[in-house]
């Protein structure tokens, strides 16, 4: 049965031969095949595997491996935009008509309320000097700088307020950037990059935690002004490093807030210095909301805790707050400036700060060294005392995050009085905020806010408040009764929603 | 010891890869480079034919090991690239990986990897097939093979060039 079978196979067989040794040239391949045979059947397999693989390899498509498309999570991708469109509608903002100041008019009533929102804690806004020393530099120097730091826009009122700055600070140099906001973005960029280590404080600013994102580094955060907490942090890295000897060395930075722009607290820099010299690390201080207002002349969270300034590695500071100038500096070692110059970004893609509100910043320091700054202060620091007396007579109607002797005060409502008054989600909890600033606003003229963040964005919201910044321009008694007028407005409030 | 781990690149990473264009890895595809990849081989062996004591057999063998391992060094040892652009978001991806930014069976890797199989067929014949040259040569070749198939894209053996930094949080 099977002879039919074998002998067609066997007539194929013998066609294929006749086939092959038909086309030219295929005795010489024949011939070169059986020599290479050689009597060695595993490697001939092997070669052929090879040059099979290679000729499958030649016909694959290509393909991609990582897909790059934006992810979409559930912040970016499915956003309910109803509420906060709701919110931030020009209905809730006031426009103020003519110059900014202590007293400014608003469009919505044309009455002139007391501005207890504008970073204008030394009253420097309407300061006769400054105003005269602008007009006559706008008159020499003419308007804008017309150029980035590095390319012709450097003037001689720049390198004098670098000077004076660090002169004023302590420190050996200062660098002075465009804008206060992408300071302190800049300087941890320059210094902190990939595969480096930063430990951050959790209630820092928006504008820490795009420097810390920016740079790419291993942002490690520990509770906000909680020491034991950072200890925990530094102690879990430095085991880490330990375990894997091999790892090379990284740079390691601590970056804190000198007076918090979210709460109103201070960072407790002794400890944190001691933190710094036992576990080796760099300090990056942001001081934009404490430069010119801490310590006995201003200086800043060094001088209130005495320490010398030289041991803080980078100062960052803003001179847009109390200054009431515009832009930022970051002041510290002369290397450290220097790298600063090619490596900012905002320093070498920016256009540099115009000439007049750098001679305001210069003389704004000015006036700090000499006795009107000191009335200034004494006159700060006795405002803020007396509004932080009366807010805080009132702790069921009012929760304060705020440390004595801090302009900056934030007011929300007690957590344990947010369930009782109906308050289920954090959009409720801003419009109640927002009827206390509409009130105030009519009922007792006063210019508040409340504080403003990218919710989508950040990384540890705090919750809505209302951000007071007590001036200098302001009488003692008339903080006062603004201090009555909002605690009262808190309590009607919390009341009516009971 | 683990034996084989994935070099993960998150999200950012690749986002900054993907953002200019990788000058480190973008010349294997400029004109000349190819032909260049076979005017180096000819010298390599036109160098090793030149040594008074070597035989032919000796000198393909060498031919084939030199390039295989120079070429494995180049392209699957060395990592990251020699200037800053990316904010090192290349730091510990081999030249291999970087090719055009990933993606698999392009032609130039097609061209890279059949070069060391005709290569190897090339030495395999002129040593007449002698055994010990058969194994130097084979394993020099399967080696470099090996790293280029796309099943070893970033993947990392007995944690050699793999990642020494912590996630971020």
């Amino acid at each position: 049965m099977d002879n039919p079978f074998m002998s067609a196979i066997s007539a194929t067989f013998s066609l294929l031969v006749t086939v092959i040794h038909a086309i030219p040239g295929s005795a010489i391949a024949i011939d070169y095949i059986q020599n290479s045979y050689q009597n060695d059947p595993f490697r001939v397999v092997l070669e052929l595997a090879l040059a099979i693989f290679a000729v499958k390899y030649m016909l694959s498509k290509k393909y991609r491996i990582d897909t790059n498309d934006i992810q979409l999570t559930e912040k970016n991708g499915n956003q309910n935009h109803s509420s906060s469109l709701f919110l931030t509608s020009s209905a809730w903002t006031q426009v103020i008509i003519g110059a900014q100041g202590p007293k400014p008019k608003v469009l919505s009533t044309g009455k002139n309320l007391m501005n207890l929102a504008s970073t204008n804690y030394l009253g420097y806004i309407t300061n006769e000097d400054i105003k005269q020393k602008a007009i006559k530099t706008l008159h020499n120097y003419g308007v804008g700088s017309c150029g980035p730091p590095g390319f012709y826009g450097t003037l001689d009122v720049h390198i004098n307020l670098e000077k004076d700055i660090a002169k004023f600070l302590g420190t050996e140099a200062a660098i002075i950037y465009a804008q206060g906001f992408s300071t302190i973005a800049s300087v941890i960029s320059a210094f902190s990059k990939r595969g480096d280590i930063i430990v951050a404080d959790d209630g820092c600013n928006f504008a820490v935690l795009k420097g810390t994102q920016i740079s790419r580094s291993t942002v490690k955060w520990f509770k906000h002004n909680d020491m034991a907490d950072l200890e925990r942090v530094l102690e879990s890295i430095n085991k880490e490093s330990r375990a894997h000897k091999k790892r090379p060395l990284t740079r390691r930075f601590i970056v804190t807030e000198g007076l918090f722009q979210n709460y109103g607290d201070m960072a407790p820099l002794d400890k944190i210095m001691e933190l710094k010299h036992r576990y080796k690390y760099r300090v990056i201080l942001d001081e934009s909301s404490s430069f010119g207002l801490l310590g006995k002349t201003g200086r800043g969270l060094a001088e209130l805790y005495n320490i010398p300034p030289r041991d803080v590695d980078m100062i960052v500071g803003s001179m847009a707050n109390t200054l009431s100038g515009a832009g930022g500096f970051c002041a510290g070692a002369k290397e450290v400036v220097d790298h600063q110059r090619l490596s900012g970004q905002a320093f070498v893609f920016s256009a540099s700060i115009p000439a007049m509100l750098a001679i305001c910043a210069s003389e704004a320091i000015r006036i700090l060294e000499t006795s009107q700054g000191e009335k200034l202060l004494k006159a700060l620091q006795d405002n803020a005392a007396a509004f932080r007396a009366v807010v805080a007579s009132m702790p069921q109607a009012i929760e304060l995050s705020s440390m004595p002797g801090s302009p900056i005060l934030h007011l929300r409502i007690p957590s344990y009085g947010v369930a009782a008054a109906g308050i289920s989600t954090r959009d409720s909890e801003t419009l109640l905020l927002q009827e206390i600033v509409d009130e105030v606003a009519v009922k007792d003229a006063l210019l508040i806010t409340r504080a403003k963040y990218v919710e989508t964005q950040e990384l540890h919201l705090p919750r809505p408040s209302i951000q007071i910044s007590v001036s200098a321009s302001h009488t003692k008694k008339d903080t006062e009764k603004a201090a009555q007028a909002i605690t009262s407005a808190f309590v009607n409030a919390l009341n009516k929603r009971k | 010891m683990t034996l084989a781990s994935v070099y993960k690149t998150d999200y950012v990473q690749s986002l900054d890869q993907h953002s200019q264009t990788n000058l480190n890895s973008s010349w294997v595809n400029a004109k000349g480079a190819w032909m260049t990849n076979f005017i180096l081989i000819f010298f390599i062996k036109f160098f090793f034919g030149i040594i008074p004591g070597i035989s032919p057999e000796l000198s393909w063998t060498l031919t084939t090991l030199t390039y295989n391992i120079g070429s494995y060094i180049m392209f699957h040892a060395v990592t990251g690239v020699p200037f800053e652009f990316t904010q090192g978001a290349y730091d510990g991806i081999t030249l291999w990986e970087q090719i055009d930014g990933g993606v698999q069976f392009t032609a130039t890797r097609k061209y890279l990897t059949t070069v060391p199989v005709v290569l190897f067929l090339l030495s395999t014949h002129y040593t007449h097939y002698a055994p010990f040259a058969f194994f130097v040569n084979f394993a020099a070749t399967a080696i470099n093979l090996i790293a280029k198939l796309p099943a070893m894209h970033q993947v990392r053996l007995f944690n050699i060039n793999q990642k020494v930094e912590g996630t971020t949080d």
